[in-house]
């Protein structure tokens, strides 16, 4: 056992213990290092947006290089803050618009190609993908069920109209390929918490108590 | 009888007690456990491994501390490989927290091939073999303008260095001069990657993702628009694996290490389940 | 005035956001490149004074109104005044006209980053898996076939992606990855086209401004 002396280390460990405290039940220690972890992911992203955007990409070239061309998205960007001045909070919209706008426009070419062209070629039944899986003939077969399961799930979420007949069955088949999804899905999240857990435990029993090398 | 209603109703503190002892003991007393190494990591490498020598790696930190354990052995994993083969690396983070581990990932990797270093040619250098670009705001901005230029959205380094001034980046303009982007992510952001720098410029995407969101992000595999996949520390481990084994580079295992952990809480769950169930039904039976 | 300007805007940059896509002629791409480079990045960098100021305002209301826990506000609000001063005036590579370092202790803003930041952010997700432990002996019940299906499919995952799969039978792994690529893309992938979908609808709406939410309230027409 080797026990840290660094203040930083015991400062670390002492607010893990904390968020841990909440464990046993909600405390003012938990809280404490709950409102601190805000405060300081903020001021850290304050830091970051002062000296790596607003510094290098408009203030030095606004003032100091004379590129009057960047009045225009500072006096809109200033804009967000009528958001908390009730008579011209109207203004905020202008932003607000600007960047959606451009946003949801580049995303509508690159969701239709991304998601639904490229991922409809990857379920239709081609000599290619038999191949996507490097499976020899099971391939084909692993791509008719690939198919069969696509379209079957999605008859499962189509409820405009009643799931009786074909409709019926394959909405039952559709479930089974869904549960078998969610499962999978299910028993990487455990991987997932567990993990975390894990980071931390090394930091407790390593950095701070060197019970672990 | 009594046995059942003892695990029908375990207080909740108790399941978080065994579970605690479960994670902590195998982290005591480490045991070495053999990785397989699957193919969507074996892609992945692969992918890492054929990128021509004139073409640059990005690698995309956008892990925060909240998913660290998982993301962060993928990127130190990542940077020993292209380290070691002499791969150009872009760094850059998406968002403005993870920013910090990225530096720290970054650290550390170097470090280790500096340490045992000779010669200038021996060692990684700032601006020659890799350059830290930090973080500028907007994510889906700096996937669209890169495709033009690298330079001219990311115009300061982390350091604070005009990136046009650095000799790397002489000869890496955009997306053309770049092998694949392996983006290590907790959110959609490996989605985005292939939505917005793919689709419109062709570059190749590499995802490292939590297991969270594992399941997700198959479908893109499948299509090819992903060219390798690492799920959470399991993938993280077999990335070491295959570094470890096909190039010689040691050093630490962090998600290797992790796995009997792993193994033995995934176990503690089932029973949890299984116990859970029987004690259920059997109440229900004598109802 | 305050509600078709901004809507149509929004529809003026939504077409921008679009043509680059579509047309590669060099006038549309230099303007995009002024728009991604400068513009949008710059009111981005903006949008941050919306969160701040919504935080701010959320936890200033709380001590104002002195409403329960009220004094952990002010942890919240100190604290970030304290990490901004010390990153602003400290800069962040220890160059700045704060000093940040008293003897051997430091206190510039990437001690607070991997001191504070990361201790307390890493361990509210570690905390996570003790819910789901706990979840997972209280909630997860096999009450119907589709149920037992799924807790079948998340043992299968549980075991066979770990080295103990491959120690149970080489071919478990093998099977975990077919479940993964095969079975669990097709319902995946159901569920991404409905998602893309409702997305792309979405996206149009709110071009055509048909979908307004965004406006929030304010008035005005």
């Amino acid at each position: 056992m080797n026990i840290s002396l660094d203040p930083w280390i015991w400062i670390s460990a002492l607010l893990t213990v904390s968020i841990f405290s909440f464990l046993y039940r909600d405390n003012p220690f938990y809280r404490f290092a709950e409102h601190i972890f805000v405060g300081v992911a903020n001021g850290w992203a304050v830091t970051f947006y002062w000296h790596n955007i607003l510094v290098p990409s408009l203030f030095d070239p606004l003032f100091r290089r004379g590129q009057l061309l960047l009045i225009i998205p500072f006096i809109i960007g200033i804009l967000y803050l009528t958001r908390f001045i009730p008579r011209v909070s109207w203004l905020v919209r202008i932003p607000i618009g600007i960047t959606m706008g451009y946003y949801v426009g580049a995303s509508i070419p690159a969701d239709v190609q991304a998601y639904i062209i490229k991922q409809t070629q990857g379920t239709i039944l081609t000599s290619q993908n038999f191949q996507a899986w490097n499976a020899g003939n099971m391939g084909v077969v692993w791509s008719i069920i690939l198919f069969v399961g696509v379209i079957c799930t999605l008859s499962y979420f189509y409820f405009s109209k009643e799931h009786k007949g074909v409709l019926g069955i394959t909405s039952r088949i559709g479930i089974i390929f869904v549960m078998i999804g969610f499962g999978a899905a299910f028993g990487y999240t455990v991987m997932a918490r567990i993990s975390l857990l894990i980071g931390r435990l090394q930091f407790l029993l390593g950095d701070w108590l060197g019970v672990i090398h | 009888m009594k046995i059942i209603d003892i695990l029908a109703k375990i207080d909740r503190r108790i399941i978080y007690l065994i579970l605690l002892v479960v994670v902590i003991l195998p982290l005591i007393f480490p045991s070495a456990q053999s990785v397989r190494v699957m193919p969507p990591v074996e892609k992945f490498f692969n992918a890492v491994d054929n990128i021509p020598e004139e073409k640059a790696l990005i690698i995309d930190f956008d892990y925060t501390p909240q998913d660290m354990p998982e993301l962060e052995p993928m990127a130190i994993a990542l940077l020993r490989h292209a380290f070691k083969k002499r791969i150009k690396v872009l760094a850059l983070s998406l968002y403005v927290q993870p920013l910090g581990l990225a530096q720290r990932a970054l650290t550390q990797v170097t470090e280790e091939f500096n340490s045992t270093a000779e010669t200038s040619a021996d060692s990684i250098i700032y601006g020659r073999d890799y350059v830290f670009l930090g973080w500028q705001v907007g994510p889906i901005l700096a996937m669209l303008s890169m495709g033009e230029s690298i330079t001219n959205f990311y115009n300061i380094d982390y350091y604070g260095n005009r990136t046009d001034t650095l000799l790397l980046m002489k000869h890496i303009k955009n997306y053309n001069n770049v092998g694949i982007v392996a983006a290590l992510s907790p959110s959609d952001i490996p989605r985005y990657w292939v939505a917005y720098a793919q689709n419109r410029f062709g570059v190749a995407v590499g995802a490292g993702v939590t297991s969270v969101s594992a399941s997700e992000f198959y479908p893109y595999l499948q299509t090819g628009q992903f060219s390798g996949l690492m799920i959470g520390m399991k993938g993280a481990a077999e990335y070491e694996e295959m570094v470890e084994k096909e190039l010689s580079v040691a050093g630490r295992r962090k998600a290797s290490e992790s796995l009997p952990s792993i193994t033995y809480a995934h176990l503690l769950i089932i029973a949890f389940i299984i116990i859970g169930n029987i004690g259920h039904f059997v109440k229900r039976r004598q109802k | 005035m305050k509600k078709t300007f901004p809507l149509f805007l929004l529809f003026i940059f939504g077409i921008l956001g679009i043509i680059p896509f579509i047309v590669p002629h060099p006038i549309v791409q230099d303007t995009n490149n002024f728009l991604l480079n400068v513009f949008l990045k710059i009111l981005a960098a903006f949008a941050l004074i919306l969160g701040l100021g919504s935080l701010l305002r959320v936890h200033m209301d709380k001590i104002k109104r002195k409403r329960q826990n009220w004094q952990y506000s002010w942890v919240l609000i100190i604290t970030f005044i304290i990490t901004s001063i010390i990153g602003l005036f400290g800069g962040v590579t220890g160059e700045g006209i704060l000093p940040t370092r008293i003897g051997s202790f430091s206190f510039d803003i990437w001690t607070l980053y991997f001191n504070i930041e990361v201790p307390l952010g890493a361990t509210m997700f570690a905390l996570l898996a003790f819910f789901m432990a706990s979840a997972a002996y209280r909630a997860f019940r096999a009450r119907s076939s589709e149920a037992t299906l799924l807790l079948v499919s998340a043992f299968i995952i549980m075991i066979g992606v770990l080295p103990l799969g491959e120690r149970i039978s080489h071919h478990l792994p093998s099977f975990t990855q077919w479940i993964m690529d095969v079975p669990n893309v097709a319902a995946q992938r159901g569920i991404l086209f409905g998602v893309a979908l409702g997305m792309l609808a979405t996206a149009l709406k709110i071009i055509l401004g048909i979908e307004r939410s965004w406006l929030g309230g304010g008035g005005g027409e």
